[in-house]
């Protein structure tokens, strides 16, 4: 049972190393590809599959985030009479939260599980050995390009999906509640300021690195067969959400040292 | 019996490729054990031996596809297996590599897997030029003309001939083949080792055959290596395999079932008592 249990530890501990190694060579080579024009066409079909073809799905999640927050919210701001700083409620937490945890999530799912399914079947059938076997570094040819495709969309997506979330959040407390349109604006502008964007989106180059990191590796350490390229894709799946909650705890965290470190007083002004 | 020591006894041509004392463990299991082998210059070494004896794992040792667990590969007398991926990138343009079920990019096109080491390895400027140089490696196994098509589409044979035009697609010093005939018909086995000794005499190349194919052995050897459990176990020309006193030698060149595997069939109950009818499992 203990030997067992030190065999297990000792395993997770060389896992781990591995996929540091890994993830330092992959955000390293994708450095060096971003000066290279030879990486540009691979980056382009990586934006195409990663970016446009998510966008509408990113978009729908983000329309209902702020649709279903409005149905919450209402009741509660309603009994208290401050059903007008519905709008600052839900954009509020549409940008900061809600919109780039969801919609990295569902990156997760429909970006990380593509990814490491393709990965992994090239890995099963030999085809990434076939890469280094003609003197390619698979990293700075299939990896690179994959993470700087997430790296630089993902704060995209979040900013499509905050948008849609601020309008369906508008559209159903206008149309179903009947909150004064302009009374909603303002006080939504004056709640959300800049830098709640700002946080928002910044979230999204990390969550789009850890996808991307997260999703090759596991591509490039599948086991063979159709179960193992099914388990990779679970596992994918599992540590890129983990990762992004962990990554949101420690961004919010950060974020409001800095915030406090600039405007020390906005708080009590506001 | 065990004549692994026959590459030192006897003078050879020098060799291209060489790994010394070469130990793979995956985990507990250990897959190759202490291992010294030398590849000559411009000759066709087969390596043989049966299922899961650690050929491709060897194989793949002589371009650091694999890392050893202990011991040393080197390529024209330069130790490679320590270098980075990065500096192994160029070691590697000097061979070309066979995988078993051809490891074509099934997104690309013939053309397109062709391409893929030359313009990943070159500026590539003249497209005119490039298209004769894939039309040449193409006519090379025979398949001039399939420029466009992709893989899915091609036979299981057609494929292993296309994954050799990519192989040689950079003009290597040596040619490695897994298992170049396993999966195909006689006489499409026939035309891969054709293929192996036009290569051969035409390009001068180095070749390594990782085969359980004896007729094939036969046919392209210049010279056969023997593994079993990881060791080796014979090393020679086709007589002298042929003539080996090892029994397991023997009985894989003839493709004998030995008396071990036998009794362990005969232990493990008759056919006659797995059968099954329908109403053993109705009430």
């Amino acid at each position: 049972m203990i030997g067992a249990l030190g065999a297990r530890t000792i395993q997770d501990v060389v896992n781990a190393g591995h996929f540091g190694r890994f993830a330092w060579r992959s955000v390293n080579t994708s450095a060096r590809s971003c000066v290279s024009r030879r990486t540009y066409p691979l980056v382009w079909t990586q934006i195409y599959l990663i970016g446009w073809l998510s966008a509408p799905v990113i978009m729908i999640t983000g329309a209902f985030v702020g649709m279903t927050l409005a149905v919450q919210a209402y009741d509660q701001l309603a009994g208290m009479g401050l059903e007008e700083h519905l709008g600052t409620l839900i954009n509020i937490s549409v940008v900061k939260e809600l919109g780039p945890v969801l919609a990295a999530v569902m990156l997760a799912g429909r970006v990380g599980g593509a990814l490491t399914a393709e990965l992994g079947t090239m890995n099963v059938t030999e085809q990434i050995d076939a890469v280094r076997s003609m003197g390619t570094d698979p990293i700075r040819y299939l990896v690179a390009p994959r993470l700087l495709a997430c790296l630089l969309l993902t704060p995209v997506l979040i900013i499509y999906a905050d948008v849609l979330g601020i309008i369906g959040g508008a559209l159903v407390s206008f149309l179903q509640f009947g909150i004064n349109s302009r009374a909603y604006w303002d006080l939504s502008a004056y709640g959300v300021d800049f830098w709640d964007v700002g946080v928002g989106v910044v979230k999204g180059f990390f969550f789009g690195a850890a996808i991307a990191v997260i999703s090759c590796y596991k591509g490039f350490t599948c086991q063979e067969g159709a179960h193992g390229v099914g388990q990779a894709c679970t596992e994918a799946f599992v540590s890129s959400f983990i990762w992004i909650l962990a990554l949101d705890f420690a961004l919010a965290v950060i974020s409001k040292n800095i915030y406090e470190i600039f405007w020390p007083l906005k708080s009590l002004v506001g | 019996m065990d004549d692994t020591n026959r590459g030192q006894e006897n003078a050879h041509p020098p060799a291209i490729v060489e790994v010394r004392n070469l130990t793979k463990r995956f985990g507990a299991k250990l897959v190759l054990d202490n291992v010294s082998v030398s590849i000559e210059k411009g000759k066709t070494t087969v390596i043989i031996g049966p299922s899961g004896c650690g050929k491709t794992v060897l194989i793949k040792h002589l371009i650091v596809l694999i890392r050893p667990s202990s011991g040393q590969v080197y390529f024209e007398g330069r130790r490679i297996d320590h270098l980075s991926e990065r500096q192994l990138s160029r070691v590697r343009t000097h061979f070309g590599y066979l995988f078993q079920e051809g490891a074509l990019f099934d997104s690309m096109t013939v053309a397109e897997n062709i391409l893929f080491p030359i313009r990943q390895n070159y500026r590539v400027k003249n497209w005119h030029q490039i298209e004769d140089v894939v039309k040449a490696k193409l006519a090379i196994v025979g398949l001039d003309g399939f420029q466009n098509y992709y893989p899915a589409r091609l036979s299981g044979g057609q494929r292993k001939r296309v994954a050799l035009a990519r192989a040689i697609a950079l003009n290597p010093e040596v040619i490695l083949y897994d298992e170049p005939t396993t999966g195909l018909d006689p006489i499409r086995s026939d035309i891969i080792n054709e293929l192996i000794l036009k290569l051969e005499r035409e390009l001068g190349v180095t070749t390594v055959v990782v085969t359980h194919d004896m007729k094939s052995a036969y046919k392209v050897a210049d010279r056969i290596i023997m593994l079993h459990n990881g060791k080796m176990i014979a090393d020679g020309d086709a007589d002298h395999i042929r003539n080996h006193p090892h029994p397991v030698v023997q009985q894989f060149i003839n493709g004998q079932v030995g008396e071990d595997d036998l009794a362990v069939l005969r232990m493990n109950g008759s056919a006659g008592s797995a059968q099954f009818l329908p109403r053993d499992f109705e009430e």
